[in-house]
């Protein structure tokens, strides 16, 4: 007894800064480093550049285009349901800062300046200028971490826009994306577009992602093509949020 | 009486920095210049190695495991980043006990590299146990993260010691 009380009175202080050491390290694990996220994100508040005369001249340029667009989505809506087609998803959505980036070579993800506070929330779609970047898989009440569809986890069901073939896009580690096909013949080519399917859960379905840059059949269990996305992922600086849930009820009988 | 007051001024200063320097390296790793994904050092790599190059061993594992959680947070905890930090904190400390190099800023360099390397290769041996990638990819992936990460942290890792290494050379010296 005499000796556990010595060794105790010895080393108490050490074992007690080991387990807070380990106790507050685990909770950043947890948490999803949510404290250290945030603080980064309030210092680089002063680094983030503000808007100026060009970025004004492409917002009035951006607004003329979109309002163009909003006549021929209404357009194309009222066709859609003339032919009982399924009608695309409204992509409205929140421009939020990206202010930076994952730090590890394994996986890629991006760090957003606007959370929970915000009205963001977890599975919520990012879309950049060119088309899909990924979704929203953590969030903290300022900041919010995007998996790209560069990261080697991502999957998304797609389609090609040119003969509706489906196929899942996958990233690699190597930075490229590439899109396997579950058909031995996928009728692909160069320069298809491809679009989020309906299949695919975690997305809205119809939003554009890239073109094919290549097609590889020489292996018959894994036909795929590499692909180019439309959005430059390496060089975003602004995104846009779309808020989206899971659709619950995938099958509703007539 | 006073100098009671004064080292428990000291420790709480000790403290401070060493936890604040893990956080400016916890701050530092979300900074990227656009186009240059390969080339960002491991700066919680560069920490552990600068932390446990005179300390014992098990300081330099408890270092590893506390900082692969908190990078854990931050990036994906699967595979778990503690393990290879552990793994990097522990070897470094022994090899400085064996006084194979001698502490300067180049030999912290060296070691450094040899860590990245370490480290990445340690984290492509769990990706190749544990996450379903095809073998070859990921080993191809490895040969180039790990050479580009351990050049960019051992040019990193002299910033980091200078400043460090000389608040607990002080430290030592007082006690």
């Amino acid at each position: 007894m005499a000796f556990l009380l010595r060794w105790w009175g010895r080393y108490a202080g050490g074992l007690v800064l080991v387990a807070l050491v380990l106790t507050s390290a685990w909770t950043l694990r947890e948490t999803n480093g949510a404290a250290i996220r945030e603080l980064y994100r309030l210092l680089s508040l002063p680094f983030q550049g503000a808007v100026d005369d060009q970025q004004a001249l492409i917002q009035a340029r951006t607004w003329q285009l979109e309002q163009q667009l909003a006549a021929v989505q209404a357009e194309n809506q009222r066709l859609r349901q003339m032919l009982n087609a399924p009608i695309l998803p409204n992509l409205n959505g929140r421009i939020v800062a990206v202010i930076g980036r994952s730090s590890d070579q394994w996986w890629r993800s991006l760090l957003l300046g606007e959370g929970s506070r915000q009205g963001l929330t977890i599975g919520s779609v990012v879309v950049g200028n060119g088309g899909l970047v990924g979704r929203i898989t953590s969030i903290t009440p300022n900041t919010s971490r995007v998996m790209l569809l560069t990261d080697p986890a991502s999957r998304v069901g797609v389609v090609v826009g040119r003969t509706r073939q489906m196929g899942i896009l996958r990233g690699q580690l190597n930075q490229q994306v590439i899109v396997e096909f579950l058909e031995k013949d996928p009728k692909v080519q160069p320069k298809d577009v491809l679009y989020t399917s309906a299949l695919s859960s975690l997305y809205p379905a119809g939003i554009p992602i890239g073109e094919v840059q290549s097609v590889e059949l020489s292996d018959p269990t894994r036909p795929h093509a590499t692909v180019i996305l439309g959005a430059p992922i390496d060089r975003l600086e602004w995104v846009t949020v779309i808020p989206y849930a899971e659709p619950t009820d995938t099958f509703t009988p007539n | 009486m006073l100098n009671r007051q004064t080292r428990l001024h000291r420790t709480s200063l000790n403290w401070l920095i060493t936890i604040g320097s893990v956080g400016l390296c916890a701050l530092l790793s979300f900074i990227h210049l656009p186009n240059l994904h390969l080339l960002v050092p491991d700066w919680f790599l560069i920490w552990v190695v600068v932390w446990s190059v005179k300390r014992s061993w098990g300081q330099g594992v408890l270092a590893g495991i506390a900082l692969g959680w908190i990078q854990d947070g931050l990036v994906s905890a699967h595979p778990s980043h503690a393990v290879s930090l552990a793994l990097v904190g522990g070897l470094t400390a022994l090899m400085q006990k064996q006084r194979f190099v001698s502490e300067d800023f180049i030999s912290v360099a060296l070691i450094t590299f040899a860590m990245a390397i370490l480290q990445q290769t340690v984290i492509a041996i769990q990706m190749s146990l544990g996450s379903g990638f095809p073998l070859e990819e990921i080993w191809q992936h490895h040969r180039q993260v790990a050479l580009s990460s351990a050049i960019m942290s051992s040019l990193w890792a002299p910033l980091v010691y200078a400043p460090l290494n000389r608040w607990w050379t002080w430290l030592r010296e007082q006690e």
